[in-house]
């Protein structure tokens, strides 16, 4: 058993989950986790202040941690034990959340990726975003700030949306100009929504059709907190020949930090095995 | 922090900036310092791999690495000599060499590794008429009374066009003391290079990289003394140990890597543990014998005691095995082959290596760079990706 941390510093906020590994997927439990946005602050007093609050949340102290796991953007922590890959802990991180889950759909600030993974959480493939934000979570908040909407209120709004107005799904500059024309012509706040999340729906779900995915897909990263993504991914999930069931978790916007630390967990086990192996070799 | 640990990472700090000023020193004002500290002291600039820096050293000059213009370089007229499909490393060359920022160096040596790096030799010859060029012409065959005879007719050359430059006879007892000048650097490159092997947390890649490019800039002497002082405050930082893959690293070993590069390396979860870095530093493996003929000494050392590289022939046909030996005996987990983009030495090499490394079942993964490469991060992905797969599902 090791308690573990793992910290996913992501573009637009920073997210730390404390665990506990068992000795079988279905032991792992999580003991506490923080989400924070880094709005223009620095870096590394946003993950300071993620770091205390989870750890607090778990009644732990830095020093009882058996690895600090680090994802994202976090390979710049210098405290870190070890790093991991996005894709190699949202895949973990979206098992734990979902045993039934073989695939993920991660969309962040700046990347969407889906990844297809086995029972253990290894990706067997993945498709990303070129470096274009229009399938990401940059986007929806610049165009909640031009709506001077809440982010809390963008996936509320959206499901309200009836006529749904077309909006670019290649470019996120051009779909900022789409949507200032679309105030000036006077459509709705719901229905430019609905329109934003269709598009980014549409980019989303060719990346998901790529990996050859059906089954339990979950959807992990700072968008899966958006209700109104959700349900427009749904939608057009519906329409591939390959049944697929998108599934959200209250936990999904942790998944990266959560699969860090579990990771974190397996290689503090294996190099513990390494060492008694060479001590006993050694004797 | 201790104050003694806090002290000790201040001095390896200052060491590292220090070598950093010298890597960022593209118009060469140190080697023009060096030169006004005496009477008719001149430099001599050379191209990768491999010169014998102990020949320049004996001749009373300062050897000086030019290794290309990096990132922080703009090409206007060196795009304007080559064609598309060549390496960019001799493009920054002339850009500099065109611009006067070489005018530091009273000549130039350019050794026999490939078509490019000859004929800027004779680019050389043309545009910048006042100065010594050099095409050193390094011996392919390996039999002592052929390669070797020929190599020592071609040391003498060289020994006597420089020391024309400088007015100091290369005899050979001045030969011997700079044999053993160098002999001494070797043994501190070897501790650093163990520090690596061993210990790689200690000795942080980029550090690593900057102090061996430190070594094309400054005179041995102070070299040496300055690999020793980093090697013995870095195994008293306490600098943490992550949990990162062992990794060798192939094909840079003529244009070099961005630092940004090397960064992100390490920061992706790879521990650099051997690599052809800045090759030309450590080619000769061991110390040459200061006691006989010095000449015989540099030619024994070529021929017999030289690291493999891509540009040398493989006279006995085991370059294969040995590469995997190596990787094996510095417990490398993977290899990554990073070679610059239209290198032919590192591309016409690698497959071979590859399969060498398949049949022996060591992972591997392979992208090029250019000097000048400024996005990291789809290499970031591939180098955090192969670390993953080894730290989960492989040996690592």
């Amino acid at each position: 058993m090791a308690i573990t941390a793992g910290v996913d510093v992501g573009t637009g906020a920073v997210k730390v989950a404390v665990m506990r590994a068992g000795d079988s997927c279905a032991r792992d439990e999580l003991l506490g986790s923080y989400f924070e946005r880094i709005r223009r602050r620095d870096v590394m007093s946003v993950v300071d202040e993620c770091f205390e609050a989870a750890l607090k949340q778990a009644g732990l102290r830095k020093d009882q941690l058996d690895y600090i796991a680090t994802t994202g953007e976090g390979d710049m922590i210098p405290w870190r034990t070890g790093h991991f890959y996005g894709m190699t802990t949202h895949a973990r991180g979206a098992l734990f959340l979902d045993p039934k889950a073989r695939g993920a759909i991660d969309v962040g600030a700046l990347h969407a990726r889906a990844m297809r993974f086995d029972e253990h959480g290894r990706v067997l493939e993945y498709r990303m975003t070129s470096q274009c934000a229009s399938g990401s979570g940059q986007f929806v908040e610049n165009i909640a700030r031009y709506l001077g909407v809440s982010l809390d209120d963008v996936g509320p709004l959206s499901q309200k949306g009836t006529k749904p107005e077309r909006v670019s799904g290649i470019c996120a500059v051009l779909a900022e100009t789409d949507v200032i024309n679309m105030v000036s012509r006077g459509i709705s706040t719901p229905d430019i929504l609905r329109g934003i999340h269709d598009s980014i729906s549409v980019r989303l779900a060719g990346l998901i059709r790529g990996i050859k995915i059906s089954g339990v897909l979950m959807i992990t990263g700072g968008l899966a907190a958006d209700s109104g993504l959700v349900a427009a991914l749904k939608d057009k999930l519906k329409d591939g020949a390959a049944a697929i069931e998108l599934r959200q978790h209250a936990l999904s916007v942790h998944a990266g930090a959560i699969g860090a630390a579990l990771w974190g967990a397996f290689r503090h086990g294996k190099l513990a095995k390494e060492t008694e192996a060479a001590h006993a070799g050694g004797t | 922090m201790s104050t003694a640990l806090a002290e000790t990472s201040e001095k390896l700090l200052a060491l590292s900036r220090r070598a950093e000023s010298l890597y960022d020193d593209l118009d060469l004002r140190a080697v023009t310092e060096w030169k006004s500290r005496g009477k008719n002291r001149r430099a001599i600039g050379f191209l990768p791999i491999y010169v014998p820096r102990e020949i320049i050293h004996a001749a009373g000059a300062l050897p000086v690495g030019l290794m290309g213009g990096a990132d922080r370089v703009e090409i206007v007229r060196g795009d304007s000599y080559f064609q598309s499909y060549i390496c960019h490393l001799p493009r920054s060359v002339i850009e500099l060499a065109v611009g006067g920022r070489m005018d530091a160096c009273d000549g130039f040596l350019f050794p026999s590794i490939c078509d490019v790096i000859r004929n800027l030799s004779g680019m050389f010859k043309m545009l910048l008429p006042g100065k010594y060029v050099h095409y050193v012409d390094l011996p392919q065959n390996f039999d002592t009374a052929l390669g070797g005879r020929f190599y020592i007719s071609e040391l003498k050359l060289m020994a006597r066009d420089i020391g024309n430059l400088t007015g100091v006879e290369v005899t050979d007892d001045r030969l011997r003391a700079s044999l053993a000048a160098y002999n001494e650097n070797r043994v501190a490159l070897r501790r650093l290079l163990h520090a690596r092997r061993d210990r790689p947390w200690e000795v942080p890649t980029l550090d690593y990289y900057l102090l061996l490019r430190a070594g094309y800039m400054l005179p041995v002497e102070e070299h040496t003394a300055m690999v020793n002082e980093y090697v013995e405050l870095a195994a008293q930082a306490g600098r943490p140990r992550m949990d990162n893959i062992r990794v060798a690293v192939r094909g840079a070993f003529c244009e070099q890597p961005p630092l940004g590069l090397l960064r992100t390396l390490e920061r992706a979860g790879c521990y650099v543990v051997d690599d052809d870095f800045v090759l030309g530093s450590r080619f000769i493996e061991q110390d040459l014998d200061v006691h006989g003929d010095p000449w015989d000494a540099l030619a024994q050392g070529f021929m017999h005691h030289s690291l493999p590289a891509a540009s040398k022939y493989d006279q006995r046909r085991t370059k294969h095995a040995d590469f995997v030996k190596r990787v094996r005996d510095y417990r490398a987990d993977g290899v990554i082959f990073m070679a610059p983009s239209f290198c032919d030495p590192a591309l016409l090499e690698q497959p071979m290596l590859q399969k060498a490394l398949e049949d022996a079942d060591i992972p591997f993964t392979a992208f090029k760079y250019s000097e000048d490469t400024g996005q990291f991060q789809v290499i970031r992905e591939q180098a955090g990706t192969f670390a993953d797969a080894l730290k989960l599902w492989g040996n690592a």
